[in-house]
This record gives structure tokens, C-alpha cells and sequence, in this order.
């Protein structure tokens, strides 16, 4: 095949120029992007594309959606899927939808070329990762694609603990002030009682807090998952929240500094205001920071009416770390 | 030159594992099977069992108070997923029942344990092994405790009036406007009862100030005994007084009023000042769609117990919109 068009679909520029950067240039394709699904569909639907990289969590029109209209309209080209949501069920459901392959984030070029090679798209030299360009990206656009790394992780393994399929959504990075991240908890909490769980952590000049914060109406159908027997109480209840905490923070956490390259000193989970006002409690602390670094994931549980919001916050002092660590890293 | 570097080594591992002995920390390893590897002096020390005498055994074998079941359930999960779980006293006051060992200030009879279980890899990458901390947190959890005791304290005092220690007006209307919330909301019956001790000026006037407060006190003590602990009283204004009368018909809220009337009215309350009898009239009113708020839901009963009045005191009216019932 010569000359072959391929198609990069995916929201982060980061996760695209990192596909790109692995197909090598004396290839003889011509590349093409787009920066969500209802994009991606146009592109296709306008025909000639012979492969498509496709992202899964999307805003507008989401991977699975992309993949649907492509089966229902036969339309031409091979899709494989690059996501961070590595749940077994998420890869069998893009194979369901006719995908030719599924390779996980961050993308391994080994598993891209053996991709190429296979659709007779041939390259003479293969670039060592060392000698490529280094990629020029927007902070919150790097910083947006690690977290969505580390939230497939996390989410793969609540998947694999509860036997369900979590949903992702985009994760959502932000500077917050103090009055803004109250009115996310608030948004967050919406006219329900909720708890949370924060636990801090520390290492290679990042710190700030995780907090996990669950929905009084979530705990019967969690107990009923993690088939915990006994009676829902007050104990009961804080023990599910840990637990929950406990596996999804360390999940992401892992995740995280992984991907950074930091080992993260974590401290003891805290409690925070059963039945209280989580925004009051964040409140009370206004006047000794300014501004913090946002990354908010809610996970949700399909069929069940559950879900679980993963907020982490970091210090504005640790930006300048995070910055030059994912640069480093990619 | 190796061998100076490997003396150094040596010293520095030697100095680390002095430390993790002396640390005010309990430090233990349990394999897959929840066989106990290693323990720290503190576990030593607060156990009273030596290393040798526990190394091998599963943790629910030397200390039968750890529940099995879910302690195996614990390490399998930390195995499987490798990441970290988390006990706080607040869900489990402690993993092992060690006594409190200080004995003047340990307030608490055993120690509050906060737990951390950590996967802990292996030269080969594996994960067999689970670390376990265990911290003392039992000044966190008294602290917290005596907290809350006075947190708990300072909203009664901000609720409840000092004299007749029934509510005082504004926790009372806040709690009658929940109740007209959850009225529109779920449409059970609910009635108010508000009431007002007759010429009460006359008993200051005459018997003085403190033997006033004494009769309040007195009609005060007679209401809590002849309401169900549901029902939520209140002192509304200086000799006036509101009682909201939860899941209660107009019918039954008029009974409760005549037995508190006629209670009432065959005291003799006993003062420094003299023996004193006094009377009440009440105003009733049950609350019906038509109410707007809870506010005039008060305007209603105001208006019975006025109407009381007029009809020559010592008496209960029922909020009608024609005719008075006594």
C-alpha cells in the first residue's frame, strides 16, 4: 500500500503528535487529525482513509460511537482503537464493533508497526524513540492525557474487583480558586448527603491531596458488589468507603507516577465530614491557599447507580514539576 | 575500596533497622497465607509475645480477636490489585486489642489503631508479601471524642432555653418549618399547639419576678410530662409557649390541650413567695393544604388562642374558618 491515508482521532494533542511521532516518516502516509468524534466520523465518512487511530473517552461523539456509525454505515478503513481504558470488557467491546486491534495508552511502537506491517503499510527504517523530536505540548493538554492513563487504570481494576464495566468520562484539568473548587464539591455533592476520604502525598517536588468522594446512595449497591454480607452501618459504611478509596486512589496514584517517573510518599486516609458539608470543610482552609491544580475523573458503574468522584488537587508550587516531568517523560 | 563502601552499607542498614525497632510504630509482614513473617520491638512490646513465638502463625492465631474472614479477605485484595489498603479507628477502633499502657493519662482503656496494608514487591517482581503499620492514634480519637462532646454541648446551649429548658424560639421555629417542609412534601398530619399562661403579669405584679420564673419552670415540667417524646416544645415568648405536635389530628391535639389545661389548672406550685395556681388558655391548629407557610401556619394558632382569650381564658379553641369549638 502506498501512500496511505491514515487518520489520528483522539482530544489530546499529546496522545496524537505521539501516535504520529511513532508511525516513521519515510513510510510515504499521509496523516491526517482530528480532536473528536464527530470530527473523526466527517473525516471518514468524506471515504479515502485507509487506517484510523481512534481514542475511546471523547467529548461529542465518543470512540464507541465513532465505531458504531462506522459498522452501521460500512464505511471504508481499518479503525484501531489507542485508549487508556484497558478494561478487558472495553476490548472486547471495540473487537464487538468491528475494530482490527486495540493498543493501550501510553502507545508502544513496537505494537504500532507490527500494526503497519500487518496492513502492508511498510517503512524502510524504524527511528529509535531516544533520536525522535521532542514533543511541543500544552501543559493541562499533557497533564489531561496522563491522568486519562492513569484513570484507565484505575478503572480496569475496579472492573476487575466488582466484575462490572466502569464508564470514564474526560477527565476535567483546571486551575481552581478556592471559591470555584467549592462550587465543583457542591456540584459534585448536588442535594445529596456524601463522605470522602482525602489522603496527601508528596515526592519529586509534586504534592497535593486526593480526595474520593462517594454518594450516601451509592453504598447498597457497592456492599452488594464487593459482596460485603453484613448490615450496612455506620462502620460498615466507612469500611466500603476506604476500601473504595483505597483502590482507586492507590490505583491512579500508581498510575501517576509511573507515568511521571516520582515515587509519592502517601499518607494515612482521612476522614472527612460523614453527613457533613464537604464544601464547608474545604472552606474553612480559604485563606491559606489561593489557587490549586484540578484533576477531576467521576467514575461510573454501568447498570448500577453508582459512582465514585476522584478529585485531585496539587499545590500550585508543583506545576512547574509536573510540567517538566511529562516533558521529560514523552 | 568494595569493602569499605560494603562496611558503610552495612553501618547505614544497621542504623535504619535500630530506628525501625525504636519507632513508636508497629511494623509486622504476613505472607499469602497471613503467616507472619517479622515484627518490631513495639509489637513485641505491646503484645507481649517475642518474635519467635509468633513468626509462623496466622495473625488471627496469636490474637483471636481479628476477625478471619475479613483479614483474609484484606491481603487477598491488597495481593491482587497491589495497591495499598486503609483502616482508620473511625471504622475500626483497633486491628489488635492492645491495652492502654499509660496509666494516669491513657484515657482510653485499649489503643485506637489506625492500619496500613502495603503490597510489598520482591527482588523477582513478585507481590507475596503484605506489610502492615499500625499507628496509635488514641490522642486523635480521644481528642476528636472530647470534640465532639462539646461541639454537642455548645449546639444544646445554643437550642434550648435556659430557664424552662425547653427550645427557645428559634431552634423551635426552625424545627417547625422542616416539619411544614416535610408536610408538603410527604402530606402527613401535623398540628400546633400554642399556649399562654393567664395574667401572668398579675404574678410577677404580686408574688415578684423569681416566683414568676418558678411557675414558668413548674408549667414548663407539667408540658414535657404530658407530651410524647416526638413531640417538639418550645418556649415561644416570655409566658408563651408552642408545642408541635408531630403525625397528630386536630381531634387528638385537642385532647393532649385539655389534659395539659386541666393539669394545670389543679397545681399548686409551691414558691418562695407563696403557693400559686394559675391557668392557660390554648390556641390549636391543624395544618392543611391551604397554608402557605409555616409562619402563617403560627398566624393560626395565634388567632385560636386569641380567640381563647376573648372567650374568657382558661380554655382551648381549634383554628376554624367560621366557628370556635371548645
Amino acid at each position: 500500500m502506498s501512500h496511505a491515508k491514515i487518520l489520528i482521532c483522539d482530544d489530546s494533542s499529546l496522545a496524537r503528535k505521539q501516535i504520529a511521532r511513532a508511525i516513521p516518516a519515510d513510510c510515504g502516509v499521509d496523516i491526517t487529525f482530528a480532536a473528536d468524534g464527530e470530527e473523526g466520523l466527517a473525516v471518514m465518512r468524506g471515504g479515502q482513509i485507509d487506517l484510523l487511530f481512534l481514542d475511546l473517552n471523547m467529548p461529542n461523539l465518543d470512540g464507541y460511537g465513532v465505531l458504531q456509525a462506522a459498522q452501521k454505515e460500512a464505511l471504508q478503513g481499518h479503525i484501531v482503537v489507542v485508549s487508556g481504558d484497558i478494561q478487558p470488557e472495553a476490548n472486547e467491546r471495540v473487537m464487538r464493533f468491528g475494530a482490527l486491534d486495540f493498543i493501550k495508552k501510553p502507545v508502544d511502537a513496537d505494537r504500532l508497526h507490527a500494526i503497519l506491517d500487518q496492513l502492508g503499510i511498510t517503512c524502510a527504517q524504524r527511528p529509535e524513540t531516544a533520536t525522535l523530536p521532542p514533543i511541543e505540548v500544552a501543559p493541562m493538554d499533557g497533564l489531561r492525557e496522563v491522568s486519562n492513563i492513569a484513570m484507565g487504570r484505575a478503572a480496569d481494576l475496579l472492573a476487575r474487583l466488582l466484575g462490572v464495566f466502569v464508564e470514564l468520562p474526560v477527565p476535567k484539568v483546571d486551575y481552581l480558586e478556592s471559591g470555584e473548587l467549592q462550587m465543583a464539591l457542591l456540584d459534585v455533592a448536588g442535594n445529596e448527603d456524601v463522605a470522602a476520604v482525602c489522603q496527601g502525598f508528596i515526592g519529586g517536588g509534586v504534592s497535593g491531596e486526593a480526595l474520593l468522594i462517594l454518594h450516601e446512595s451509592s453504598y447498597s449497591d457497592l456492599a452488594a458488589l464487593l459482596r460485603h454480607d453484613e448490615e450496612l452501618n455506620d462502620s460498615s459504611k466507612v469500611e466500603l468507603l476506604m476500601d473504595t478509596a483505597g483502590l482507586l486512589i492507590g490505583a491512579f496514584m500508581n498510575g501517576f507516577s509511573d507515568q511521571l517517573d516520582v515515587g509519592f510518599s502517601i499518607s494515612h486516609p482521612k476522614l472527612l465530614g460523614r453527613h457533613a458539608d464537604i464544601a464547608a470543610l474545604i472552606g474553612r482552609n480559604a485563606e491559606t491557599w489561593k489557587k490549586v491544580l484540578a484533576i477531576e475523573v467521576s467514575f461510573g458503574i454501568e447498570n448500577y447507580n453508582t459512582s465514585a468522584h476522584l478529585l485531585l488537587l496539587f499545590t500550585e508550587e508543583s506545576m512547574s514539576s509536573i510540567i517538566s516531568r511529562i516533558a521529560y517523560r514523552i | 575500596m568494595d569493602m569499605l563502601e560494603s562496611k558503610s552499607e552495612l553501618r547505614e542498614v544497621h542504623w535504619l533497622m535500630d530506628m525501625l525497632q525504636s519507632i513508636d510504630v508497629g511494623l509486622m509482614v504476613v505472607d499469602s497465607q497471613c503467616r507472619l513473617a517479622i515484627w518490631n520491638s513495639f509489637m513485641q512490646n505491646h503484645s507481649n509475645r517475642r518474635p519467635k513465638s509468633v513468626v509462623g502463625q496466622r495473625l488471627w492465631e496469636v490474637f483471636p480477636e481479628v476477625p478471619e474472614e475479613w483479614f483474609r479477605r484484606k491481603i487477598d485484595s491488597v495481593l491482587l490489585l497491589r495497591t495499598p489498603a486503609f483502616t482508620t479507628w473511625e471504622q475500626r477502633p483497633h486491628l489488635l486489642q492492645f491495652p492502654s499502657y499509660r496509666p494516669v493519662t491513657g484515657a482510653a482503656s485499649f489503643m485506637f489503631q489506625n492500619t496500613s496494608f502495603l503490597p510489598l514487591v520482591s527482588a523477582d517482581g513478585d507481590v507475596n508479601h503484605v506489610g502492615i503499620i499500625i499507628y496509635d492514634v488514641t490522642d486523635v480519637a480521644l481528642s476528636r471524642a472530647d470534640l465532639e462532646s462539646a461541639n454537642a454541648r455548645l449546639e444544646n446551649l445554643s437550642r434550648v432555653d435556659s430557664l424552662t429548658d425547653l427550645y427557645n424560639r428559634g431552634y423551635w421555629e426552625q424545627r417547625l418549618e422542616e416539619e411544614f417542609r416535610r408536610y408538603r412534601r410527604v402530606g402527613t398530619n401535623a398540628s400546633l399547639v400554642l399556649f399562654d399562661i393567664d395574667h401572668f403579669k398579675r404574678v410577677n405584679d404580686t408574688y415578684g419576678h423569681p416566683a414568676g420564673d418558678e411557675v414558668l419552670r413548674r408549667v414548663s415540667e407539667v408540658l414535657k410530662v404530658s407530651v410524647r417524646a416526638t413531640d417538639i416544645c418550645g418556649r415561644y415568648g416570655g409566658e408563651e409557649f408552642a408545642v408541635l405536635l408531630i403525625d397528630t389530628t386536630v381531634d387528638n391535639a385537642l385532647i393532649l390541650a385539655e389534659r395539659l389545661r386541666l393539669a394545670l389548672a389543679a397545681e399548686s406550685i409551691e414558691t418562695a413567695a407563696g403557693t400559686i395556681s394559675v391557668t392557660i388558655s390554648l390556641g390549636i391548629s391543624q395544618l392543611s393544604a391551604d397554608v402557605e407557610d409555616h409562619e402563617r401556619w403560627i398566624d393560626t394558632a395565634d388567632q385560636a388562642l386569641y380567640r381563647a382569650k376573648r372567650g374568657g381564658r382558661n380554655r382551648s379553641v381549634v383554628h376554624q374558618t367560621d366557628s370556635a369549638a371548645e
